[in-house]
């Protein structure tokens, strides 16, 4: 089963991805393999009944509803790329608001 | 004083494997400030661990072998770090690894790849290649890693040393930066199944920040056996095929008669959905990591890359620039799996096949295996560039390594034996949460299978 | 041409926690940008999510008290796409297995009486930051603080039939959330927030036309000219010949417009799996009845049980019950008074107006009131004076009866010291006494209002009228 190279420009914006013009049909084979290759799975019988399997704990634990300390040795000012006034500052979005 | 300087004097002299991340300044400097700080009652006192870098420190920068998290230094440290800082150890740094810890080769890392400590064309395996290198070089007695597929049985496999990767929720991942959630789990290297048992002990245990990890005690340690009586081995057949590598069968072969010396019950059994692991693998894990690299947006941390005019502009320029093909690769191939349309044929069907992988597992150990003993990898380490041009050629190194990832059990890698030099690995997988016996097991192979002899 | 509107209103309620619904940190509203805030909300590398109890008891709260089916076990899933305020670039909701399905609100309808519109089901999920647009140039900037408040959501189904009952369908869900105490839902403060989904069709048809959902309406004034701008597009459009596209409109309350929201991906796919990070969400029969049981008197059993205890009527009832501190302060006062009518004017009258104009406080305690309420049964105070009194307890406090001796306004009451008044104005107003007695009865109100003059007002009045009447009526 092939990607197709606008299939490949579809998943990379939902991924917000750039994909250049230059790798993009190589991009496209490699995933048109690796997902052929994956494909197999196709051989499970389409079973309703299968449950899915997950490791872990069989419930989620009930955290105290209380105001904790926040844990960082230092502040986002220390840490983000763009920080002004007490804000994350980045470009607005290009077509709207 | 002297100590912390003998311990960055080793882990500089290694410096031509490229393992280590910290630079030689930064490592000295923070060894004598936590050799002074450090807990003189504690268990690990004293012992410098490696930690792969995509595990968060506060002594050093976190950047996961990736150019996206260039310098970030982390402001908040994992709980596994923070428990062996609590034993006394040190941090002795941070080791590279394939980029967010995909790959099996550690060639993926955005700092260049990682030389094997034996043979400089070759690899170490990955994606913990820097932590296995550094261990296998005698340069630390043990480091941290992290397992997905297999990140770190197979690199200690191929550097002749012992990895571990405990049972699925049983170290908390708070700070391990996430790959495939439901995958992973920090894991530990070690010159000795004892020296790994002992940092794997301390860095386990409940967390209440990690809700996948389970509210138990740290891992009780057994004695070392005099025997193996009473041990029943199972030999899946799935695992030794017709194409194994001769001297990695002949390895395996010697390490099975050793242990029915020391007087295990040895047995052939069956896991069939073997040959779906890695298919399944490649469906699960790439999907949960398009999820989680998504924060890697360039907002709140990490550098920021040139091309951002515009909000979809910055998240194009930093994702495009900041990840390596093979993360990209693995990001379009989850988003995907998951994307409307596919979530059934794919994401769906792989979860149902991941529970008759585990399956497997449970029908073999509730028959009386207490067990599994496999090979780790199906090769010695192989050459640098050898698998880059074939993304499934890399993938099928993992063979054996993902069904415990997938069924979260877990299981150990000791070096049984050397082909032309180069190390090989042996695989005992155990039963979930009884990480005992499986090591109790590993004790009585150490001492009887000669790790550098000629297979 | 006969158009029907079909609404459906989708609410996001922040829940009444200290903490936020997956990390420690505060949820208090108005701090500094950025200084309430973690690893886990921030999304940083390494970060895991744990649970809130109290908001998943909060949620369990708000979906028993809205009939629905609590799930046992349901799980919470992440819905992926990319906006600066989203840090992890997913926000944990659930999907295709919610806390909780298959409520129903009944609310009373302007246009059609009572109402019982579908819950369709109602889920937990956190909130996301703030995107500040406006305050640098050619930049958003980014407050996290509300990054990971605990959320229901609530979706209805498409129900209503036109802004008006949307209107009073959201006013009743507040109304009831308010009382169980989960949330503020405060519109203006954007801990209820609301999107509506609108779809038009002629009259008689039963399928469902495409719909719009509208965004940005933010407040309950909004909501119903959101609505109607929106309905009246939508009719306009189909009545030309066009028809109506599936997409997102956002309200413009300035201009009182609709205008579509352009985006580069109109149809999102959010790519939802379940939530690798969280186990299950279990909830035991025990914890449950907790909650159950945590749950107080309901708005609409409260109202009938003072319309039978109490004897109001309906309105009466309604207006005394909308917030459960009204209702308490009415109870109590009934109680105390012994005088469910009198206190149920007092109420919606006085202390009622009172607090509008002071933040919602009554200012005047229950027994206080039950106090003013006494005084002017047992005839010390005029219905006058007693509001003077109770305007000054609201302002200074006191005790009502020292307050009325205080301000002199405390009736005479003694029969005797009403009887000289009565004798006076009686001796003074011969002619009208004779005219009385021949037949001209109403003259009683003008001795009454001459005893009140003489009195300087301190006559009770009821007192004056009896001592006229008795001694009017005997011969002399």
């Amino acid at each position: 089963m092939s990607v197709s190279r606008e299939e490949v420009l579809r998943i990379a914006q939902l991924a917000e991805l750039d994909v250049d013009d230059e790798t993009l049909p190589t991009l496209a084979d490699q995933m048109s393999r690796i997902l052929d290759y994956v494909a197999q799975l196709s051989a499970v019988p389409a079973n309703g009944t299968v449950k899915v399997f997950v490791p872990g704990p069989d419930a989620i634990r009930f955290r105290a509803d209380e105001v904790t300390p926040s844990g960082l040795a230092f502040g986002p000012d220390e840490f983000a790329p763009d920080f002004k006034e007490g804000f994350f500052v980045v470009p607005k979005l290009g077509q709207f608001e | 004083m002297s100590d912390a300087k003998a311990v960055a004097d080793r882990l500089v002299k290694a410096k031509r494997l490229n393992a280590l991340l910290t630079p030689p300044k930064d490592l000295r400097k923070s060894l004598v400030m936590q050799d002074a700080a450090a807990r003189p009652t504690g268990v690990l006192y004293g012992m410098p661990v490696a930690v792969k870098d995509n595990i968060c420190t506060l002594e050093f920068t976190t950047s996961c072998g990736s150019r996206i998290l260039e310098g970030y230094r982390s402001p908040y440290e994992a709980t596994a770090v923070a428990k062996l800082k609590a034993a006394g150890a040190l941090i002795a740094g941070k080791t590279n690894c394939d980029e967010f810890a995909m790959g099996s080769s550690t060639e993926h890392s955005a700092y260049g790849r990682v030389l094997h400590p034996l043979d400089k064309t070759r690899v170490p395996g990955g994606s913990s290649g820097g932590s296995a290198a550094l261990v296998g070089a005698g340069a630390v007695p043990a480091a941290l890693g992290s397992e997905t597929g297999g990140s770190v049985r197979q690199p200690a496999a191929f550097c002749g040393v012992v990895g571990i990767k405990p049972t699925y929720g049983r170290v908390s991942r708070y700070g391990l930066v996430a790959f495939g959630s439901s995958l992973d789990q920090i894991g530990v290297f070690g010159r000795s199944v004892h020296d790994a048992a002992r940092v794997l002990s301390v860095i386990s245990g409940r967390d209440p920040r990690d809700s996948t990890c389970e509210d138990r005690d740290p891992l009780r340690l057994p004695t070392v056996p005099e025997s193996l009586q009473g041990f029943v081995i199972g030999l899946p057949k799935e695992y030794f095929p017709p194409e194994l590598d001769p001297a990695v069968r002949r390895a395996c072969d010697r390490a099975i008669r050793m242990m029915k010396e020391l007087g295990a019950a040895v047995r052939e059994v069956s896991l069939p959905h073997t040959p779906y692991a890695v298919p399944t693998y490649y469906v699960i894990a790439p999907a949960e990591a398009s999820s989680n690299l998504a924060r890697y947006d360039g907002v709140r941390y990490g550098p920021r890359f040139n091309g951002a005019t515009d909000l979809r502009g910055l998240y194009r320029a930093t994702r495009g620039q900041g990840f390596g093909a093979e993360v990209r690769r693995r990001i379009l191939i989850g988003t995907y799996v998951l994307s409307a349309g596919y979530y059934d044929a794919y994401y769906r069907r792989a979860q149902q096949m991941r529970a008759l992988i585990a399956q497997d597992f449970r029908n073999v150990f509730d028959r009386g295996v207490d067990l599994l003993f496999t090979p780790t990898v199906p090769t010695p380490a192989f050459k640098a560039g050898e698998k880059l041009a074939d993304p499934i050629a890399m993938y099928m190194s993992d063979i054996f390594t993902v069904t415990a990832n997938l069924a979260g059990l877990p299981a150990i890698s000791l070096p049984i034996g050397r082909v032309k030099g180069l190390p090989i690995g042996g695989q005992l997988i155990g039963q979930s949460f009884l990480e005992d016996e499986m090591i109790e097991a590993a004790y009585a192979l150490e001492r009887v299978v000669p790790p550098t002899d000629e297979a | 041409m006969s158009w029907e509107t079909v609404i459906g209103l989708e609410t996001h309620v922040q829940l009444r926690t200290r903490s936020k619904m997956f990390c420690g940190c505060s949820t208090a509203f108005g701090a500094p940008p950025n200084t309430q805030v973690c690893p886990v909300c921030l999304g940083l590398p390494g970060a895991l999510p744990a649970a809130n109890g109290a908001a998943i008891g909060l949620a369990v709260r708000g979906a028993l008290a809205l009939g629905c089916t609590v799930q046992p076990k349901s799980i919470f899933a992440r819905k992926n796409y990319f906006y600066p305020d989203l840090p992890k670039g997913y926000q944990i909701s659930q999907f295709d297995q919610p806390l909780a399905t298959n409520g129903t609100l009944s609310f009373v309808s302007p246009d059609r009486g009572i109402v019982n519109a579908t819950i369709v089901r109602l889920h937990l999920e956190e909130d996301a930051g703030k995107s500040i647009h406006d305050r640098f140039a050619k930049a958003t900037a980014v407050d996290l603080n509300r990054s990971g408040v605990p959320l229901i959501e609530i979706v209805g189904g498409p129900d209503l039939r036109s802004p008006a009952e949307a209107r009073a369908y959201l006013l009743t869900l507040k109304q009831l959330l308010e009382y169980i105490g989960i949330s503020d839902c405060d519109m203006e403060k954007g801990s209820l927030r609301v999107d509506a989904n609108v779809s038009v069709r002629r009259v008689g048809e039963t399928a469902l036309n495409t719909r719009t959902e509208v965004k940005n309406i933010n407040s309950f004034a909004f909501v119903e000219k959101a609505l109607t701008v929106e309905r009246d597009r939508q009719i306009a459009l189909v009545e030309s010949g066009g028809s109506v596209t599936q997409q997102t409109m956002l309200y413009d309350s300035r201009e009182n417009a609709v205008r579509p929201q352009r985006s580069k991906e109109e149809s999102h796919d959010y790519r939802y799996f379940p939530e690798p990070d969280l186990p299950p969400l279990v909830l035991t029969p025990e914890f449950v009845a907790e909650q159950q049981s945590e749950l107080p008197e309901l708005p609409s059993a409260k109202r009938d049980r003072f319309v039978a205890m109490y004897g109001l009527s309906r309105e009466h009832a309604a207006v005394v019950t909308a917030t459960r501190a009204v209702a308490d302060y009415y109870e109590t006062v009934a109680k105390t008074s012994a005088e469910p009518q009198a206190a149920a004017n007092w109420v919606m009258t006085e202390a009622l107006a009172d607090a509008k104009d002071h933040n919602d406080q009554l200012r005047v305690s229950p027994a206080a009131l039950a106090q003013i309420i006494g005084l002017v049964k047992g005839g010390t105070l005029s219905h006058q004076a007693a509001k003077r009194v109770f305007a000054e307890v609201a302002a200074k406090g006191g005790d009502p009866r020292s307050v009325a001796e205080s301000l002199g306004v405390i009736q005479v009451g003694d029969t005797n010291v009403v009887a000289g008044w009565v004798t006076d104005v009686l001796g003074a107003h011969a002619p009208e006494v004779g005219r009385y007695k021949n037949g001209e009865t109403k003259l009683m109100a003008f001795f009454v209002g001459q005893v009140m003059r003489a009195s300087k007002g301190k006559a009770d009045p009821k007192l004056a009228q009896r001592v006229l009447e008795e001694k009017l009526a005997s011969p002399s």
